[in-house]
């Protein structure tokens, strides 16, 4: 793989829900780095498209290959290509019966062997870096939304993924809690991290976003820079969507 | 499409082991108070007052009792195995693995207790004779299994699937997650059936009494024939019962309100 090849690609993806097609021939490269955003109604796909990548969606045709693993490739160990995919839920998705360290710990303890004295200062580290370290103790039941969010976002960080993917993840937060949620994902867009987001805020879009990715019925209908994308969309279902949330 | 956290509530099927306990009976006049202090006076009455035959019942009866609870330990403990893997088998996407566990419930569910056991001990004993405690205890736990196997599927499945996903995605497989994630929170809902589940074993013991294991019932049996002290004998085998399933249902009570939530350790 030279470095140029993109991180992620995907060559004409299709999946089926019964009769549904909730993929139609996607394709999208994703270079190393890049901070890709993608937008677009409810059901258009967006959701789906983003957990083909690490394949909670198995994909009915097409091709997808991350960091030189082909996921449809029949002997690919789908397993070790996650712990290379951070992944983000927008409902947060915490094991409830561990406490936000050992949140973090889980994985790397029983997937890496690494001992629980290195697993627990790494943990540390990465909540003092989402900003939660004195709730290293609690459960996420005794968490607010936002920070639940936080320490979700550093469990997927424990395991070093070189991509992290993000499904909505402000959408089920209250309003006052989607700035803190917002600027540790802008910190790690900014630490140069290769990220894949489906969002519906447009500022985290038009701050950290190298490209945005509209998505309609399966399909992507438009691709642009933040800057281009938002300031003169040419596909007339974008311009609709852009005047009915902005 | 935003979705609200959803809060986990789950309700399993009580069997027949104990009373759903209502607001009604968190008084200090409760039915279960009046029921277990009531069969302890009268035992004690019929003891003291007329100790001629109740007192020679009552020494005549304790190895029963123990091979009652021999029993019903190990079924349960066979039981809880096999509704392990019986649970599991009944979610799981292999479709072979999940015919026979769901056929397995399905047919064990739709054969009475008492016909598995005189099948299990007279007619499969005529092709190999195993001994009446093996039977019985074979029996009861394959029987017990079956419903244990509906008390585990509810338990796991009570668990959201964004737990499995969160673990999938971190790079546990699927059974990995179940190991680590999904069966350390799903014991606290599986618990409290399973206990209700034990009483009811324990009561459902009373019928291998017809296969020769002096059980309570057997030695109750054995007592009131060789004097012709049916009403005597019978009345307190069933205060025996009863007092050991009050205390027990008392116990599963007490663990269903223990078994809290996580915040509140």
């Amino acid at each position: 793989m030279s470095p140029d090849d993109p991180i992620i690609r995907m060559e004409g993806v299709s999946k089926f829900f019964g009769d549904l097609k909730a993929l139609d021939h996607v394709s999208l490269s994703v270079a190393s780095g890049e901070k890709v955003v993608i937008i677009g109604p409810s059901g258009s796909g967006k959701s789906t498209l983003l957990r083909t990548i690490n394949q909670l969606e198995t994909i009915d045709a097409g091709r997808i290959v991350v960091d030189g693993f082909d996921l449809t490739a029949p002997s690919v160990d789908i397993c070790q290509v996650r712990t290379e995919l951070g992944m983000v839920f927008q409902s947060f998705n915490l094991f409830r019966h561990k406490t936000a360290l050992q949140n973090l710990t889980l994985a790397p303890m029983k997937l890496r062997k690494t001992p629980r004295d290195q697993a627990e200062r790494e943990a540390m580290a990465l909540l003092e870096k989402v900003g939660i370290a004195e709730k290293a103790d609690r459960y996420p039941a005794q968490l607010s939304g936002g920070q639940q969010q936080r320490v979700a976002i550093a469990r997927a960080l424990a395991m070093n993924p070189k991509i992290m993917l993000f499904d909505e993840p402000t959408s089920a937060l209250d309003p006052e809690m989607i700035g803190e949620v917002l600027e540790v994902m802008l910190r790690l867009a900014r630490e140069g991290m290769t990220m894949v987001v489906v969002t519906h805020e447009m500022g985290f879009a038009r701050e950290a976003a190298d490209r945005v990715v509209f998505m309609d019925e399966g399909k992507i209908l438009e691709t642009g820079h933040p800057g281009t994308f938002f300031g003169n969309p040419t596909h007339p279902r974008l311009r609709q969507f852009l005047s009915q949330i902005l | 499409m935003p979705k609200e956290e959803k809060k986990q509530i789950t309700i399993i099927e009580v069997g027949d082991g104990a009373a759903i306990p209502v607001k009604s009976d968190q008084g200090l006049v409760s039915a279960w108070w009046l029921a277990f202090v009531g069969a302890i006076l009268c035992m004690a009455g019929l003891v003291i007052f007329k100790s001629d035959p109740y007192w020679r019942i009552l020494k005549f009866l304790p190895d029963g009792i123990l091979v009652t609870f021999e029993v019903t330990f190990a079924s349960i403990g066979l039981a809880i195995v096999i509704g392990l893997f019986t649970g599991l088998g009944r979610i799981s996407p292999n479709r072979a693995i999940n015919l026979v566990a769901s056929t397995y419930v399905e047919v064990v569910r739709g054969i009475p207790l008492l016909v598995q056991l005189f099948y299990i001990y007279y007619a499969l004993g005529q092709f190999y004779a195993i001994p009446a405690m093996a039977a019985a205890i074979l029996s009861m736990s394959v029987c017990y299994g079956a419903y244990m196997g509906e008390v585990f599927r509810a338990g796991i499945m009570s668990i959201d699937w964004g737990q499995t996903e969160a673990a999938m995605s971190l790079g546990f497989s699927r059974r990995q997650a179940m190991f680590y994630v999904i069966l350390p929170q799903a014991w606290r809902t599986i618990l409290p059936p399973v206990g209700n589940e034990f009483i009811a074993l324990l009561k459902d013991t009373s019928l291998v009494s017809i296969l020769a294991v002096s059980d309570l019932l057997r030695r109750g049996r054995e007592f009131a024939s060789s004097g012709f002290q049916y009403f005597e004998t019978y009345t307190l085998v069933a205060l025996i019962y009863l007092v050991i399933t009050l205390i027990l249902s008392r116990l599963v009570g007490e663990m269903e309100k223990r078994v809290g939530k996580y915040e509140s350790r």
